[in-house]
């Protein structure tokens, strides 16, 4: 019992990080109906301009940690801040009202050139990450199980983020102007037009919020495994996720993340075996394709009801 | 009922010599016509004259190739349609334009948008200025949703909602912004008589009440014989007629166009 307490709550942990980067995936969907695949190079991005700027600040400024630290979110913010002010001017503006797959194709472009970009200015290595989050494995719940269980004190940082993230996000969505007329836009843009919601401006807000949630996601990842290359493969780990959750749903990328990790570990230990093991790497893309199967639209994605 | 007679003087919107076309279909050609202050306005021409490509044409969505619109004295040939909203245009369209997964408190509230002016910062934490502005356009909508008697419809998504509901939620959200000028794409389309008598009675309110000059497109001749002021009437992107109701009725080309003599 133990035991399997340990692999559920390791799963649901780094079911949350999956959530992070899925979440950057609904906030655009949502908003503009593009898929944005450059959402991992972002994650990318953001976790080399931080990870950089922190080297820098420390080894050649001689700044304590901890200013070196805001410095380094700052400056991270800012490029996200320029890579949405780009994708909006130079790439979305010129494609309005044009199909879902020729956006989509737009951002696997957008993709390889930000990925060449950030590794030309910031550099190729694998660079490690540390923003004060503890690393060290802990014990929890001695009383109760015999050797009690454990888990990784860094996961639990990672889905307190993620918690207040999304909680963050939810009120700005739900209480305020602004995400009042980001989810016009989602809707109708026509209609959100016509009540004096300029387009190109919400766009613009959207992708930065996005851009943060990368930040905030590369940041974890980062501390994690450090930052490298991989971490743009983070995208496809998300896919699963999405469309288990939903791709227009918060809740969902949240929900659909604890599932995949969850399902992830569980399998791998208790399946595994049986089957030879390594079944970590698809299970998740498996457990997607038999729920698009059953319910396509996702668990909390809106109906797709369709007249013909 | 019979049509009610009043005098405007002052023009809010006059539309000079507009042409229209997309690719070689020309939608509109040289139209003119003005909308007083405070005036009911109705465009009326069988499907296809080219209504709501003018509605289109003064909102912003559609910018005409040739004529300009002079707005509030202020002459112009293209604008965007955030900006028309920003000099008080507001609108309602043909196919109900509503955002369907938010509920009518939060359609109506969109409305508001352009009176709101706290920024992304205070926004984002959701306190201070932010909040109280909140509060504060709350109120107003609320007026709004008890002038349209949609009280027991606040917390529902408008997707749920029939049809003649969500026309009336519509109308909400383009008031919400208090409106100079209010452009109406078939209020009434699709309603039952109840409804439609609602709807009268909402439009004439509005005007009253508010003062609030309204244009409107509708099929109903009844209603518009009722409740407007002048009449436009488009036909193959032409002006055909215009008028007080009364000579409308009795214009021979206008007559034609609604019985079908070949052109």
């Amino acid at each position: 019992m133990g035991f399997f307490l340990e692999v559920l709550i390791g799963g649901l942990l780094a079911g949350v990080l999956y959530s992070l980067v899925a979440l950057g995936f609904v906030l655009i969907f949502k908003a503009s109906g593009v898929f944005n695949f450059a959402q991992g190079a972002m994650v990318l991005t953001a976790a080399l301009a931080l990870v950089r700027t922190l080297d820098i600040a420390q080894k050649e400024w001689h700044w304590p940690f901890w200013l070196a630290l805001v410095a380094g979110f700052l400056f991270a913010a800012f490029v996200m801040a320029i890579i949405a002010w780009a994708s909006e001017r130079l790439v979305l503006r010129k494609l309005v009202n044009q199909e879902g797959i020729i956006l989509f194709m737009a951002t696997i472009g957008m993709t390889f050139f930000i990925e060449g970009l950030a590794q030309t200015v910031f550099g190729a290595d694998v660079y490690p990450l540390n923003i004060g989050l503890p690393k060290e494995p802990i014990f929890i719940l001695e009383s109760v199980f015999d050797g009690g269980i454990l888990v990784n004190e860094l996961d639990i940082w990672a889905a307190v983020i993620a918690g207040l993230l999304v909680a963050g996000l939810a009120l700005f969505f739900q209480r305020t102007r602004i995400g009042r007329a980001l989810r016009a836009v989602a809707d109708d843009h026509a209609a959100a037009q016509s009540v004096g919601i300029p387009l190109n401006q919400i766009w613009f807000i959207v992708w930065l919020v996005a851009g943060l949630v990368a930040l905030a996601a590369g940041a974890v990842w980062g501390s994690k495994l450090g930052v490298q290359f991989s971490l743009t493969l983070l995208a496809l780990k998300a896919l699963p996720v999405l469309i288990l959750g939903g791709f227009t749903s918060v809740p969902g990328a949240i929900i659909g993340g604890l599932i995949i990790g969850a399902g992830e570990k569980l399998a791998e230990v208790f399946l595994g075996p049986m089957m030879g093991g390594g079944i970590e790497i698809w299970f998740a893309y498996v457990l997607a394709l038999l729920f698009l199967l059953v319910r396509p639209q996702g668990l909390f994605g809106e109906r797709i009801i369709e007249r013909v | 009922m019979t049509a009610r007679t009043r005098s405007f003087n002052e023009v809010l919107l006059s539309v000079e010599n507009i042409s229209l076309s997309f690719g070689g279909v020309k939608a509109l050609s040289d139209i003119s016509f003005d909308i007083a202050k405070g005036e009911i306005r109705a465009i009326i021409g069988p499907n296809g004259a080219g209504k709501s490509s003018m509605l289109n044409c003064i909102n912003g969505f559609y910018h005409p190739q040739e004529g300009a619109i002079t707005y509030k004295g202020v002459r112009r040939s293209q604008m965007r349609p955030h900006e028309a909203a920003e000099q008080g245009i507001a609108r309602t369209f043909q196919n109900i334009a509503l955002f369907r997964g938010m509920s009518t408190l939060d359609n109506i509230m969109t409305g508001r948008n352009l009176r709101m002016k706290t920024g992304l910062f205070w926004q984002a934490l959701h306190v201070g200025p932010a909040a109280r502005e909140e509060i504060e356009h709350r109120q107003a909508v609320e007026k709004i949703i008890d002038f349209l008697e949609i009280q027991h419809i606040r917390k529902v998504p408008v997707g749920q909602l029939p049809y003649g509901l969500q026309k009336r939620v519509e109308l909400g959200r383009a008031l919400a912004a208090q409106p100079e000028l209010l452009l109406l794409d078939e209020p009434m389309a699709g309603m039952n008589i109840e409804e439609k008598q609602d709807m009268c009675r909402f439009v004439l309110d509005v005007n009253d009440e508010f003062g609030t000059t309204i244009c409107l497109i509708e099929h109903d001749m009844g209603v518009v014989m009722d409740i407007s002021d002048r009449v436009v009437v488009l036909d193959y992107g032409k002006k055909i007629g215009d008028g007080v109701p009364d000579e409308i009725k009795n214009n021979q080309a206008v007559i034609d166009a609604y019985l079908g003599v070949s052109h």
